[in-house]
């Protein structure tokens, strides 16, 4: 079977100076500070692969290059080294609310993230009493976006990805502000969506939803894949982990300068 | 490889969702909005035609019409090319966190200048009508859309190598934004070309923005096709179209960590 999703060796290295402005020209930039989060490498030797119909789960501290990882998937930000290959048509929940419009209401944000994912807006329209549906949002769904919580951002957001027509999606910690009732909900919809032979890449800090919609996965460790394997597994270890350490010291040094 | 794949009409869509949510966000108020993509041209035009031809009593022949019909056609270029400078980092999170071909930003903008431009062709060809007895000809029907074509030829790579330069130089937006100004008055806006003295008039005539402007005055004023001036801007179009090609193909992939 082919895979779905695959990247091999991947490294990524973020300029330190991200924008230069007319003064860094003109008397030279100043060099940033170490940090904990500050390193050489943002990701390093990353590689893996998801075979279609399978979800992938991504654990790891804040700033080990989930998000990264996520974002070299989808191509919004380019690999120094690697490949990355993806075989069906993604759509992505990285950011609440990313590509949304608190002016416009909830029906036309639908069309506007609809269109921004690529679908034709005849086939938004065939599809918006669905989504409408599962996001459970009824009469609010014409009121402007702004009114909304952060909850029902995250619905209206997983509504439209899950009822769109992809194969690959790629969520980034965004079903967390849903209250648990909606939570169980995506859960299914998302274990469903496997068994239509979907294939999902999912970053997430809550443990029990990996395990209860994820079969592999993997935990980065400041930018490398430390543990591999079936999510269970993935997911006691790296709690182990994270319990031995001390808490305050939640990263240990940072291998910025070598 | 692109995450999504897009076709030419899904493309045009996206083109028309992004146009339009910038408008509705920007005037909630259907009439209203149409009032106010009308106001600034129009206020512009007067102030100047209080300071030259009422304080200063500058003898030019239908100065209110020379004013208004290059006003709109210069407010759809320069709102355009800023507006679209700064594109990419106010639309940061669709650079960041969605799969979009990121030079549909920069055209966005100039669509949605496009669209005022249209909202106020009704009130320009009005005030021709009434203040300069000029009716428009049958003739516009064909020339008008040449225009807007060659129009959105010279903004568009204007607009689109800015906002790349901008993502990596961020004070290049302000640099924009002082250069349009100086340009206003480098360019023949205010004062006709004829008035520049003769020795210096070749280099007036070398700004492609002059060009560009002239060829719409030359429309709405004589109802003609100005093809010199139009296949100057023409050039320049080709020309700075080829650079923010090259541009876009070498910076916009690294725009995505920058913004």
């Amino acid at each position: 079977m082919t895979h779905a999703v695959m990247c091999e060796d991947l490294w990524k290295t973020y300029q330190r100076h991200r924008a230069i402005g007319v003064k860094s020209l003109l008397l030279g930039a100043d060099t940033p500070k170490e940090t904990r989060f500050s390193r050489e490498w943002a990701l390093s030797e990353v590689g893996f692969e998801v075979p279609r119909g399978r979800s992938f789960g991504v654990v790891g501290p804040n700033g080990s290059g989930k998000t990264t990882l996520l974002s070299i998937l989808l191509g919004t930000v380019q690999e120094d080294r690697g490949r990355v290959s993806l075989n069906g048509r993604v759509a992505s929940l990285l950011e609440l609310g990313a590509g949304f419009h608190g002016d416009l209401t909830g029906r036309e944000n639908v069309f506007l993230y609809g269109s921004i994912l690529g679908m034709r807006l005849a086939e938004v329209r065939q599809r918006f009493d669905r989504i409408a549906e599962f996001s459970e949002l009824e009469d609010a769904i014409d009121t402007p976006l702004r009114t909304y919580s952060a909850g029902m951002i995250a619905r209206l957001g997983f509504s439209t990805i899950i009822n769109s027509p992809a194969d690959i999606l790629l969520i980034d910690e965004v079903l967390a502000v849903g209250d648990t009732r909606f939570q169980a909900k995506c859960h299914q919809a998302l274990r469903e969506f496997r068994a239509r032979q979907g294939t999902l890449v999912i970053v997430s800090h809550n443990m029990r939803e990996l395990n209860e919609v994820c079969d592999e996965g993997i935990c980065i460790e400041l930018g490398r894949v430390v543990d591999a394997g079936p999510i269970a597994r993935v997911v006691v270890r790296y709690q182990e982990r994270m319990a031995a350490i001390a808490p305050g010291k939640a990263t240990g040094g940072a291998p910025g300068n070598r | 490889m692109p995450a999504v794949d897009r076709s030419l009409p899904q493309l045009a869509e996206l083109l028309y969702v992004l146009v339009r949510k910038e408008l509705k966000a920007r005037y909630k108020n259907r009439f209203l909005g149409y009032v106010w993509a009308l106001a600034n041209p129009f206020a512009f035009a007067f102030v100047y035609w209080i300071a030259f031809k009422f304080i200063m009593r500058m003898e030019i022949e239908n100065y209110s019409l020379f004013l208004i019909t290059g006003m709109f056609p210069w407010v759809w270029l320069s709102v355009g090319v800023t507006g679209a400078t700064r594109s990419f980092i106010v639309n940061a999170s669709l650079i960041k966190k969605v799969s979009l071909p990121r030079a549909i930003l920069p055209l966005g903008n100039v669509a949605q200048e496009m669209v005022h431009f249209g909202f106020a062709l009704p009130a320009i060809i009005a005030f021709l009508w009434f203040a300069g007895e000029i009716r428009p000809i049958a003739s516009w029907l064909w020339q008008l859309p040449v225009l807007l074509a060659l129009q959105v030829a010279f903004v568009y790579p204007l607009a689109l190598s800015f906002a790349l330069a901008n993502a990596y130089v961020r004070d290049i937006e302000y640099l924009v934004g002082i250069g349009f100004s100086l340009m206003f008055f480098a360019t023949p806006m205010v004062y006709p070309i004829t008035m520049v003295p003769e020795e210096y008039r070749y280099y007036f005539e070398l700004n492609p923005l002059h060009a560009m402007m002239q060829s719409w005055r030359t429309l709405f004023l004589q109802g003609t096709l100005d093809v010199r001036h139009m296949a100057y801007a023409a050039a320049f179009a080709a020309v700075t179209g080829v650079i923010a090609w090259l541009l876009y193909r070498k910076l916009a992939r690294r725009i995505g960590e920058l913004v």
